[in-house]
């Protein structure tokens, strides 16, 4: 009990959100760009940021009179301006060529000019407004679904949800529209929220109505292991929109489209905190590790979330496999003559058999003691090695071996770790691409 | 007696008065209080308040009958005058006018069937609950049925909460005796309310998986 209690204090609630989050970091005018979706396409397209496609706003009595209607696409969304949870959404799909043309949505319905004029007016009077203030409508590109996700979705448009703080992607979760979420995104409505590790773009857990679930509502669709397509292209995307907006805490809807790739939907001021549930991971420890954090670039923020937040994939894979996911350059810590560890950076070749230790090193770590020699083939014809033993910690994993030692004093890598040597690893070539040499010995 | 209160008294306001006006405090602190601490979330300060004013006049029974009556009611003609599809205002004032006649109907069956509570009750309990109506519909049509009915049974639950508090005849002494204390005291807890960061209680509950999944730091 007691242990839960604390455990608990890594959660995020509403009232911490409120008081510690979106108060000291989003101000008034914070708020104005967030809920006024207009506003907010306009400040991220200028900031070169793509967003969907405005095919029309109308604002007042006078815009409806004059409004063009011949001049709308066949397939459009229709927007409230200042709308809430999805409410006040019209899509449709198709244009009818007979008089009087209607517009044909989701469930095969026709829609008639009349019929958006009366919406448009109900848009106007602001029912679906946040404050029941007068409202804009607008006419915006309805995005067209990733063939990926379709078997995951039920008629609408899944997105992909991030919460950016201080230019870091806290974390991530994807947004299914489901039959009982009308087709909507909204996990308050029924949708389902996907839990997506922020290492690799791979989905983890998934909720619906808070509740922990495997496979889509009535099919037998498992929702872990998806891959989200241009996954650093969607971190790097929030970061920058998150700059742009100057909004401190954030959550941003991005869709993936069929022909754009990755687009904004929109801003959220209020992220809802069943993302925490579908990640299965809390979000104020998360929170408390950025804060402070100098970021100057882009990159450096998806960086730092995709070390800090990111494996929870690779946990799991080494999980099942009971062997550790190491990259294509990881820190290892050789043992000397006297069991002492000297950290250096590796390289992981799975193309040679044994590892080769740089002479000069070995020489340094007292190693040199010369067990036998092999003659070995490269590309430079046949030439005799010395073997000697070493033992070396990689990944909390001690390995006993022997090794070739050659000149690498030319090379970036004083050792290089090859296939006998890796039997209890598995090799992840998009782990660790950047990482840095550490200052050595 | 505190004096100035003394004085009110003294002057022809009824205390039952002055201890109504000292129950808001004490009532508004206790929504606050359901809001930061526990996680009901209601329809704010004033509509729980109101209605369990309107619930004094009526008395507890007899109002609920008449509130969850009068929504149903609402309910109901909302579904029907979606059909029509009217603008936001005057949809609404045909669902009120509707709820009205309801009322004025059910003050018929009350004298057919000889209930004194429809004679006795004060119009503006009635009128209360009648313009309400208007709350509970637009979350309706903002929350979806699912949203406004966990709102509305909320309300309905902090509603009844501060009846019961508002009807305790110890505490209603209480408040003419001591009402400096009663000010001061929901003052403080509403500034520490304020400054709350905790998890609510149904958060607690809510996230309770995400919580045993934690792995604390070892200690070093």
């Amino acid at each position: 009990m007691l242990n839960f209690l604390k455990k608990s204090e890594y959660v995020l609630g509403l009232n911490a959100r409120n008081l510690s989050y979106l108060r000291p970091s989003n101000s008034r005018r914070a708020l104005r760009i967030a809920d006024n979706k207009l506003l907010a396409k306009r400040i991220l397209s200028k900031a070169g940021l793509p967003v969907l496609e405005t095919y029309g706003v109308i604002s007042s009595y006078d815009d409806l009179k004059n409004f063009d209607w011949n001049n709308l696409p066949p397939t459009f969304v229709l927007k409230p301006n200042r709308g809430l949870g999805g409410e006040g959404i019209v899509i449709v799909y198709g244009r009818r060529e007979k008089e009087p043309r209607p517009w044909v949505k989701a469930n095969r319905k026709m829609v008639s000019i009349e019929d958006l004029r009366d919406h448009i007016r109900n848009i106007l009077e602001g029912i679906y407004s946040l404050t029941g203030l007068p409202d804009a409508a607008f006419f915006e590109e309805r995005v067209k679904l990733l063939k990926l996700l379709k078997p995951y979705s039920f008629r609408g448009i899944p997105d992909i949800r991030i919460i950016v703080y201080n230019s870091v992607p806290i974390i991530a979760e994807m947004r299914l529209p489901t039959e009982e979420s009308g087709g909507k995104a909204n996990l308050h409505l029924g949708g389902i929220g996907v839990g997506i590790d922020m290492g690799t773009g791979i989905t983890t857990c998934s909720i619906q109505r808070d509740r922990l679930i495997e496979y889509v509502p009535g099919k037998r669709v498992p929702l872990r292991g998806i891959q989200i397509p241009d996954w650093q292209e969607v971190l790097r995307m929030a970061v920058y929109a998150q700059q742009a907006t100057r909004i401190g805490f954030l959550g941003i809807d991005i869709a993936i489209d069929r022909d754009k790739g990755p687009v904004i939907l929109e801003l959220n001021v209020r992220p809802g905190l069943a993302i925490q549930i579908a990640n299965q991971s809390p979000l104020k420890d998360r929170l408390q590790r950025i804060k402070g954090l100098k970021i100057k670039t882009i990159s450096k923020g998806v960086k730092i979330a995709q070390d800090l937040f990111g494996g929870e994939i690779e946990e799991e894979l080494e999980g099942i496999s009971g062997r550790r996911v190491i990259g294509i350059n990881e820190p290892i810590e050789i043992l000397d003559a006297n069991r002492n560890r000297h950290l250096t950076m590796a390289k992981i070749d799975t193309g040679a058999y044994r590892s080769t230790v740089c002479k000069n090193l070995a020489e340094k770590l007292g190693l040199n003691k010369v067990i036998s020699r092999k003659k070995v083939k490269g590309a430079l014809g046949a030439e005799e090695r010395p073997i000697i033993n070493l033992s070396f910690v990689m990944d909390k994993r001690l390995v006993s071996t022997e090794t070739f030692i050659a000149d690498r004093s030319e090379m970036k890598y004083d050792i290089i770790v090859g296939r006998k040597d890796l039997k209890r690893f598995l090799v992840d070539p998009a782990k660790n691409v950047f990482m840095k040499k550490p200052k050595i010995l | 007696m505190f004096f100035p209160i003394q004085y009110l008294i003294n002057h022809g306001i009824p205390q039952e008065t002055i201890s109504l006006l000292l129950m808001i405090p004490i009532i508004a602190t206790i929504i606050a209080l359901s809001r930061q601490v526990i996680g009901i979330k209601g329809f704010g300060i004033y509509t729980p308040l109101i209605i369990s004013f309107a619930f004094l006049s009526t008395g507890l029974k007899f109002g609920l009958m008449l509130f969850l009556a009068i929504l149903l009611v609402g309910t109901l003609s909302r579904l029907v005058v979606k059909k029509l599809r009217l603008l936001y205002l005057p949809r609404m004032a045909i669902i009120v006018i509707i709820v009205t006649l309801t009322v004025i109907g059910a003050m018929y069956l009350g004298i057919y069937a000889n209930r004194t509570e429809v004679i006795t009750t004060s119009i503006f309990a009635i009128l209360i609950m009648i313009t309400l109506i208007e709350k509970f519909i637009a979350a309706q049509i903002e929350q979806g049925a699912r949203g406004a009915i966990i709102l509305t049974s909320e309300t309905l639950i902090l509603s009844i909460i501060s009846f019961w508090v508002v009807n305790w005849s110890w505490l209603q002494d209480v408040v003419v005796q001591y009402p400096v204390w009663i000010i001061i005291f929901s003052l403080l807890t509403n500034l520490l309310l304020g400054r709350w960061t905790g998890l609510r209680l149904f958060e607690y509950y809510r996230f309770r998986e995400v919580i045993k999944n934690v792995e604390l730091p070892k200690k070093k």
